[in-house]
């Protein structure tokens, strides 16, 4: 029955082709550092989902932002546990990122054919500190104030144009319901847009390129 | 297949694969649910007996607006809100307390005195003085407070 069914779909849209294209593609014999990169897939997964269930009930306002946080952490059915997957999720696909870039590092898997992985990676690995960056203001306590306070006046000490850089980011001289919102705004819509379209591209050059091997010595 | 089925190594991993993925996708879906629908399971809390005014403000046979402030609670944020009654007693000691809520879609409904009909703007509906539905699409009458008479002072009972 399962069968029949998957396979009326199958002659109409073609999935399992992309299926076998994707999930049961042929790779070398690599070890467990190969598997960073998935396990920094996840974590985004992670990221969106408890991301998106977070919206459900966060207010970007500065009467509202701490207080709904407290809500959704104290008050509402597990959103503690979904707060917490955010929060923890967060730092691990920091951490997770930059291993996966020094895997690809030390092991060349930048090199020829794979340059264009390697850029989009790179322009990754910014989103992803964009996104720690810009959620970490969102929960509107002490931390978060005096945390990005301090941030936004760390990119404002760029020479020349550092001053004009920390009214831009802040929307305005000084910490406010501006900069709230903005950092909200890149944080749920600019980064995911931008990481969704990398990722893309990222993922699109992986399978069609097929992952490198480990590096081995010269035979002579 | 040979003798038995025998289970190959792929067919062990792909096995293994789905059930690791079935658990995932449950530890995120469940609580994702019980996350959602919180708000909704949330019983309404108790707002005790409130204070409308003086019992004398009732004119004998005619339905009287009462109007009270409430805080409400909802999620994070505490409201003031306004609970309006029309208070009607044909004897002075027996009184019916009636929201002024329309039973069909929640609008506002207003007493109005030369027609002795309560009547709803939106959809034209009108109900008598004790609240029975007169015409209109109304699914019911008015609804009803419990109410008592303390001290010359009307209270009804909120939920």
């Amino acid at each position: 029955m399962i069968t029949k069914i998957a396979n009326w779909f199958d002659e109409r849209v073609g999935w399992k082709a992309v299926w076998e294209t994707i999930f049961l593609r042929k790779i070398p014999k690599v070890n467990w550092l190969y598997t960073l990169g998935s396990a920094t897939l996840f974590t985004a997964v992670n990221q969106a989902v408890t991301g998106i269930l977070l919206t459900i009930y966060y207010v970007p306002t500065p009467d509202h932002a701490y207080d709904s946080v407290q809500y959704i952490t104290t008050q509402i059915p597990m959103g503690w546990l979904i707060r917490g997957l955010h929060h923890w999720g967060a730092s691990a696909m920091v951490i997770l990122t930059v291993l996966h870039m020094l895997r690809v590092i030390l092991l060349g898997a930048y090199k020829y054919p794979r340059e264009v992985t390697w850029f989009t990676g790179v322009f990754l690995l910014l989103v992803v500190v964009g996104f720690g960056f810009t959620g970490y203001l969102l929960p509107w306590d002490q931390k978060a104030y005096w945390g990005s306070s301090v941030g936004t006046r760390i990119a404002g000490s760029t020479p020349v144009v550092g001053d004009w850089i920390l009214r831009v980011m802040r929307g305005g001289p000084d910490l406010s319901a501006i900069t709230l919102v903005r950092f909200f705004g890149v944080h749920v819509w600019v980064l995911p847009a931008s990481l969704i379209l990398l990722l893309g591209i990222h993922m699109y050059l992986v399978i069609k390129i097929g992952i490198s091997a480990v590096p081995k010595r010269e035979e002579e | 297949m040979s003798e038995k089925e025998r289970l190959t190594r792929r067919d062990f991993m792909s096995i293994a694969m789905w059930a690791i993925g079935g658990v995932i996708g449950a530890a995120f879906g469940i609580p994702a649910v019980a996350y959602i629908i919180g708000p909704a399971a949330r019983k309404q809390e108790d707002q005790g007996w409130i204070r409308l005014g003086a019992a004398s403000k009732v004119e004998l046979g005619s339905p009287t607006l009462f109007k009270s402030k409430i805080e409400k609670q909802t999620g994070w944020i505490t409201n003031e809100e306004e609970l309006s009654v029309y208070v009607l007693t044909e004897n002075g000691r027996n009184f019916t307390a009636m929201s002024n809520i329309c039973t069909h879609l929640g609008c506002r409904v207003r007493w109005i005195a030369d027609q002795e009909q309560f009547f709803c703007p939106c959809h034209n509906a009108a109900f008598a003085k004790n609240g029975d539905v007169v015409s209109g699409p109304p699914p019911r009458p008015l609804d009803q407070y419990q109410v008592k008479e303390e001290d010359g002072q009307l209270f009804v009972l909120g939920g």
